[in-house]
């Protein structure tokens, strides 16, 4: 009788966490980067494909006035991928595209696509997700545009979603 | 811009709405034409007007209209009007609003204000333009329940709305897009730029002492170690119009009941993470928060100064910004909370609040006819 009992409780215990375990699941869904607009291939990546591509480092500042390593592809091999104008096409109307780079947050910054290629300029703009060997921060991650150089971080963009190319109308 | 044009349009169009009152009747000459935005240069042309729904001076007449507009509501109690009041800068006043059904929203009404600027609408930007907006509360069985085709057949029927809706779209068919199209016009229009703090940007309005040192606190971030304090609040309701579209876990709760964008998205960093409103007449906005669990301003600054709960969700802004060194808490004196609002008081716009030609036209009309 005790075991009929046990039974079924754990049996209703489970009809009853069923839904919890759901919204677990659902919670647990991956952050990604969406890359559209002026391309011939969009994409949608993931963690584990920007971690597949060519990484490449950048040391900067960051707010706390100390030097970081920041891992993770550079913005032109993203753009590459998915078709961008670049390299030997980066030329005539395609000068006036733009690269739109979107946060969860909503907050939003702009490059010129010429400011991204390596023909133009040899300072590195890339996507990164790591920070000195580990993941980036809650806040701060899984993406976040990293750039060489810059005075200022106000387009070292956190907590990056989408890259849209553009054109300037 | 079109500064000129923009007070010749404004003139035609208290002159034809002053027209239209007096005698209440559709028949008299409603103003046509491209509706001339005027606003001050440092609000940016960022606007967001679709190509399909340009706004027209009938069109928002028309807007106006259905704005105010009870019968499209299930029961002809409800218009867009009741859960966003003029004196309220177009809020309610409420934490949640009553529906139809007296069912009470999950949310707290939102602030219509300078909308030709906004690109994301609802307290989690799921809806992208006033149109794909307007649709849901007029249709939401706890809110007017009305579907909009409902509330086209009702139109169709009256003796005035055909006749509008002709002048606005070129014939006489009531439809769902042509309803959400004039009210968004409408929304369009409601531009507040004559605070005291708008003032003071154009240089016609001396702050008192308590309004700039709040003004200084309100932009500058804490920094102890410079010996600076700040409140920081400039980081996302800056610039002239003190609204910026970000969307923020601003530390509300450590379990959130309502679980903003993360509802949508799916992602933990998404949790408790909600629009960050326009300051605009925040003095008139109370209760504040999407679910109005703040009374009043002191309410807020308590939050923002004390008791911010640091969850994995809590945006980054918030993380170790305070005035001490070290601190986890903002932590503004009693005096710098007291010039902070001092400074919100100075967002307040007179004239957005008290404008006939953001008013109910219907209740003018009636009143007229009594009188």
């Amino acid at each position: 009788m005790k075991a009929i009992r046990t039974i079924l409780f754990l049996a209703l215990l489970g009809i009853f966490l069923q839904p919890v375990f759901t919204q677990a699941q659902a919670t647990e869904k991956q952050a990604t980067v969406k890359v559209s607009g002026e391309v011939t291939t969009p994409l949608e990546l993931k963690l584990s494909d920007i971690q597949q591509m060519a990484q490449t480092t950048v040391v900067r500042k960051d707010r706390d006035g100390n030097d970081h390593s920041y891992s993770g592809v550079v913005l032109a091999t993203i753009l590459q991928k998915a078709g961008a104008t670049m390299g030997k096409d980066l030329k005539g109307e395609n000068l006036t595209k733009y690269v739109s780079v979107e946060a969860s947050d909503g907050y939003q910054v702009i490059f010129a696509l010429a400011e991204l290629d390596k023909d133009f300029t040899d300072r590195t703009i890339i996507l990164a997700d790591m920070i000195d060997g580990k993941p980036l921060a809650a806040g701060d991650g899984p993406f976040r545009i990293i750039v060489q150089d810059e005075k200022k971080p106000a387009r070292c963009i956190k907590m990056v979603t989408a890259i849209k190319v553009g054109f300037a109308k | 811009m079109n500064k000129g044009f923009g007070g010749f349009g404004l003139m035609a169009l208290i002159l034809a709405g002053i027209t239209a009152i007096s005698s209440g009747s559709y028949r008299d000459p409603v103003p046509v034409g491209p509706y001339p935005f005027v606003y001050p240069a440092n609000f940016g042309n960022r606007i967001n007007i679709p190509v399909d729904n340009p706004t027209t001076l009938q069109g928002v007449y028309l807007g106006r209209m259905l704005f105010y507009e009870t019968r499209l509501s299930a029961n002809n109690t409800l218009s867009c009007g009741s859960c966003h009041k003029q004196e309220y800068a177009f809020t309610d006043g409420k934490a949640f609003s009553e529906g139809v059904d007296h069912v009470l929203t999950p949310r707290s009404s939102m602030s219509l204000t300078n909308l030709l600027w906004a690109r994301k609408l609802f307290w989690d930007g799921r809806a992208t333009g006033l149109e794909a907006q307007a649709i849901v509360p007029m249709a939401n069985p706890h809110e007017m329940g009305q579907s909009l085709e409902a509330s086209a057949q009702k139109l169709q029927a009256d003796t005035e709305y055909p006749g509008l809706f002709k002048l606005v779209y070129g014939d006489d068919a009531i439809t769902r897009d042509r309803i959400v199209k004039a009210i968004a016009q409408f929304e369009r229009t409601l531009i507040s730029a004559n605070s005291k703090y708008d003032q003071y940007l154009a240089h016609t309005y001396t702050p008192t002492d308590d309004e700039l040192k709040g003004m200084e606190l309100f932009n500058q971030s804490p920094q102890p170690g410079k010996g600076m304090r700040g409140a920081n609040c400039a980081h996302c309701h800056g610039g002239p119009k003190t609204y910026m579209e970000l969307f923020h876990n601003n530390g509300l709760d450590s379990l959130p009941k309502d679980n903003g964008i993360e509802a949508l998205t799916g992602l933990a960093s998404d949790r408790g993470r909600f629009k960050v409103p326009t300051l605009r007449n925040i003095a008139l906005t109370a209760p504040y928060m999407h679910d109005g669990r703040f009374r009043t301003l002191d309410e807020v600054l308590e939050h923002y100064s004390e008791h911010v709960v640091q969850t994995d969700a809590l945006s980054t802004v918030f993380r170790g910004e305070s005035n001490e060194a070290g601190g986890k808490q903002l932590k503004l004196t009693k005096e710098e909370k007291k010039q902070i609002i001092a400074f919100l008081n100075m967002l307040t716009d007179r004239t957005f609040v008290t404008d006939p030609r953001f008013s109910d036209p219907h209740q003018s009309k009636s009143k007229t006819t009594k009188s």
